[in-house]
């Protein structure tokens, strides 16, 4: 086991964020050891204040946060570094005209020699299949492979924690399978999944279940979405 | 302005982002200052062709960058026409297309990546009066990725509009577009921070 392995990915010690008057997270306790991390609930539940709160673009009012060990609030750049985020229309997430120029745009801020970069960038869009898409307009391709390109371009600065918010909200069944297999495959990263998606949710190593801002429960995936089920029935 | 970058091998593909810049404002500024006469306009229009022709961009791109800017074209001559007649009309429309379209050149035989460098390294005299260069570059090219997108919000706007029955309007088409259009800056702002951009 490496170092980083040994510090929980994420922790939260009673974590509150307020929009306006209303908490939409209150007292939120977790420590999330698994490698690959689920989390479902109703919408507006509060799961994507989670997930942008361990991403480092939401800021918590009260309690601690820490995500691989590092404080989001203050140590954001070491974060940056560290810790990729997808959404769900890859729309927003797409900068330049063409796919290799996206994906490259990813290691801009990275001190790294040109040299490096083009490997980096070139073997991104190899292992996501896109190397023959290199030079077309990211504007002409389909809301799948767009997405497939915001992946890429995530994964081109090959960081330890993935947090993704419903990237397969706008795919058709083959293309959410794709780009969930893409996400969830082996390797060293570790991932943040938030999904409305049951099935998906049971691929990862363990799920939290968060209702009306709180984490309500934590555990094995197939427990967690039963419990779901059941919240929704009643 | 539409017509993004196309990849290619044309002499102003292989010409530098800066040197290309500056060339092509000297020439957009001569374009600008010839006389408005007839010769004024054969000249301008002439000197168009060359900037296409010469360098090997091909005569069907300049087709397709007139054919982008035929409305702006047309109202222009008209007005002109009306007002100023035939001579100074024709003349000024010429010198406004042939600047457009030469202008285009640097946008068309020029990467975003390419563009974005020549960007931040031309805006670097600005620095002293507090200009964070890397950040106006990136807002330069991020508009213009923008485009295709805003230009697809505006069509599911309008068909969203029709599909419930109602006329078009631009007061009941302003709200949500500019809505719309604020919440993807909104997010395309969380994007460009996930992915480094301080
Ligand atoms: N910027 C904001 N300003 C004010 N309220 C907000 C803001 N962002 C989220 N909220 C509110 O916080 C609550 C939780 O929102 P959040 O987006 O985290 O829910 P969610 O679980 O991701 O929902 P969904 O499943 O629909 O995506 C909602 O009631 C929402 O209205
Ligand atoms: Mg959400």
């Amino acid at each position: 086991m490496s170092a980083s392995a040994r510090v929980d990915t994420i922790q939260m010690d009673d974590v509150s964020v307020r929009f306006a008057d209303t908490d939409v997270l209150r007292n939120v306790c977790c420590s999330l050891p698994a490698r690959t991390t689920a989390v479902i609930g109703e919408n507006g539940s509060g799961k994507s204040t989670f997930a942008r709160l361990i991403g480092g673009l939401a800021r918590a009012d009260s309690g601690t946060v820490r995500v691989l060990g590092l404080d989001p609030a203050r140590e954001t750049a070491a974060l940056r570094r560290r810790v990729a985020v997808v959404f769900s229309n890859p729309d927003a997430q797409i900068v330049m005209p063409t796919v290799a120029e996206d994906v490259a745009f990813s290691l801009r801020s990275e001190k790294l020699p040109r040299a490096e970069k083009t490997r980096r960038t070139q073997a991104a869009l190899e292992r996501f299949g896109l190397t023959a898409l290199a030079d077309r307009p990211t504007h002409d391709l389909s809301g799948g492979q767009k997405q497939l390109l915001a992946l890429c371009g995530a994964f081109v600065r090959e960081p330890d924690l993935v947090i993704a918010d419903e990237p397969t909200a706008f795919l058709d069944a083959r293309n959410a399978r794709l780009i969930a297999d893409r996400l969830l495959k082996n390797g060293s990263h570790r991932v943040l999944l938030v999904t409305h998606d049951l099935d998906l949710a049971q691929r990862c190593d363990q799920a939290v279940l968060i209702s009306q801002g709180t984490i309500t429960a934590v555990g094995a995936p197939g427990g967690i979405v039963k419990a779901y089920q059941e919240l929704l029935v009643c | 302005m539409l017509s993004l970058y196309r990849p290619g091998h044309s002499l102003w593909h292989r010409l530098p982002a800066g040197p290309k810049t500056t060339l092509v404002t000297l020439i957009v500024l001569s374009v600008c200052l010839l006389p408005v006469t007839w010769t004024g306009a054969a000249t301008a229009a002439a000197i168009a062709v060359a900037c296409y022709l010469i360098p090997g961009m091909g005569l069907s791109e300049l087709g397709r960058q007139l054919f982008a800017v035929r409305w702006l074209i047309a109202v222009t001559a008209l007005g002109q026409f009306l007002f100023l007649g035939p001579e100074r009309a024709v003349a000024n429309t010429t010198r406004i297309s042939a600047a457009l379209v030469i202008g285009a050149l640097i946008v068309l035989s020029t990467s975003a990546t390419a563009l974005l460098n020549a960007l931040e390294r031309g805006l670097k005299p600005l620095q002293w009066c507090g200009v964070d260069r890397q950040r106006v570059a990136l807002l330069l090219v991020v508009t213009f990725t923008m485009v295709p997108v805003l230009a697809r919000l505006a069509g599911e706007v309008r068909q969203a509009q029709q599909a419930r029955g109602g006329r078009v309007s631009l007061r009941y088409f302003a709200t949500p577009f500019l809505i719309l259009a604020l919440k993807h800056a909104d997010s395309l702002g969380d994007a460009l921070s996930a992915r480094g951009v301080r």
